[in-house]
């Protein structure tokens, strides 16, 4: 069980906020830490790491990375770290941006292996896609065999195929090296592939933790199909009325009554929802 | 919107789908849905509802029908469009909306005062909130 508990007040653009947090995670489970961007879930990740002084107790299994009396510095934490800006030595070839982290040439054959960068083991970060580039920083993390895994943001720079494929190769590294992980992600479809536990930050609190399907459904009475908008307009049809709603990048139409027309205004931040058995999937 | 009071009398369920009935005024009615809020349980008070393309009308009806809702509703008033008809029906103390095609208002010779059945499919009609 890895048990953390953190109290920091931190300096934000919009004012000072307590980053309060108290929760355990069961060792090899995948977390998934969501929320606004300001709610604290990269310092979360720095103060686990210890990159960033707090008053945290953090213990994982019999051993107390940090409490009133212990600071163990970053190098002494079982963790890999991996970031949306890839940070890898750019001086340095594929292999040797591994072997910088723990000289193990067999573990880091293997991880090239499953994250499908043998042949090009040799070359320099700069002639990296960014898909690769970020393979080779979670191949990296994943050097001195951690037991917990930190990645912020991952792939949130990278386009929605190298995603899919990168949360694969996440998921088999996770599994094959049986370590927790906990990833900030902004991504319902990511978070649901792979986490088993979603945890939602604002303001410094989690305001919600539970399975991907409790934390991610959008759910509204008993209706499962349930989307934000903004009403963009109204039109009058026949007997019937027309709402115009645009719902992230799409506009959606929806036929309303003129009793439900009453309390609508255009601008309204709107729910749209339906039943589950109404929709159709091409 | 169309609202219904009702009180939940029975839920069964297998995987993750569930009928459930509700006792509303002097009828019962079935809806049709996967799991539902961890705060609805037997008699649970819910305000139900249901778009008013999903209510169709039956008028002297003799048969049966599938629909697990059939409500004993008054005309209250009619609005004839080009395409479609707009109806508010009574049913008991409710007012509910039903939108049918134009032209079946005129075969069925819907008038205001006319008694008819509303008709709603278990899988239209939905909870839009907890009230007790």
């Amino acid at each position: 069980m890895i048990n953390i508990k953190i109290n920091k007040t931190l300096h934000g653009a919009n004012g000072d906020m307590n980053l309060d947090v108290v929760f355990d995670i069961k060792e090899g489970d995948f977390v998934a830490l969501s929320g606004k961007s300001g709610s604290g879930k990269t310092t979360l990740l720095r103060i686990l790491a210890g990159l960033e002084e707090s008053n945290a107790v953090i213990s994982v299994g019999d051993t107390i990375w940090q409490d009133k009396n212990t600071n163990l510095a970053v190098q002494k934490r079982s963790i890999g770290f991996a970031f949306q800006d890839y940070a890898l030595f750019d001086n340095m070839t594929i292999e040797k941006n591994l072997l910088f982290v723990a000289n193990d040439k067999k573990l880091a054959e293997k991880l090239l292996n499953i994250t499908e960068l043998t042949e090009l083991k040799e070359r320099y970060p700069s002639r990296l896609s960014g898909g690769q580039k970020q393979r080779v920083s979670i191949a990296r993390a994943l050097m001195k065999r951690p037991k917990i895994l930190l990645l912020d943001e991952p792939l949130s720079a990278l386009d929605s195929t190298m995603r899919t494929k990168l949360q694969s190769e996440i998921l088999t590294l996770h599994k094959e090296f049986q370590t927790t992980t906990i990833m900030v992600s902004h991504d319902p479809s990511e978070m649901y592939r792979l986490a088993n536990r979603v945890i939602i930050l604002e303001n410094g609190k989690i305001i919600n933790d539970g399975s991907p399907k409790k934390v991610l459904l959008k759910t509204k009475g008993s209706q499962k199909f349930s989307f934000e908008g903004e009403l963009l307009e109204i039109k009058k049809v026949d007997v019937i009325f027309i709402a115009i709603v645009a719902i992230g990048q799409q506009l959606v139409e929806i036929v309303i009554s003129q009793d439900e027309v009453k309390n609508l205004q255009v601008g309204d931040r709107v729910n749209v929802s339906t039943k589950a058995f109404h929709p159709i999937i091409n | 919107m169309n609202q219904l009071q009702a009180k939940v009398t029975k839920i069964q369920g297998t995987q993750g789908l569930k009928i459930v009935t509700f006792h509303c005024a002097n009828t019962s009615l079935k809806m049709m849905s996967l799991d539902l809020q961890e705060n609805i349980h037997d008699k649970t008070v819910v305000q139900l509802t249901c778009k008013p393309t999903s209510i169709a009308i039956a008028k002297n009806f003799s048969g049966e029908l599938s629909y697990a809702n059939q409500l004993n509703a008054v005309i209250l008033s009619l609005e004839l469009g080009e395409l479609l008809c707009s109806i508010q029906l009574q049913f008991t103390t409710f007012t509910l909306e039903s939108i049918i095609t134009a032209d079946s208002a005129s075969r069925l010779r819907l008038a205001v005062g006319d008694e008819v059945t509303a008709l709603i499919k278990a899988s239209d009609l939905s909870i839009a909130k907890v009230i007790s």
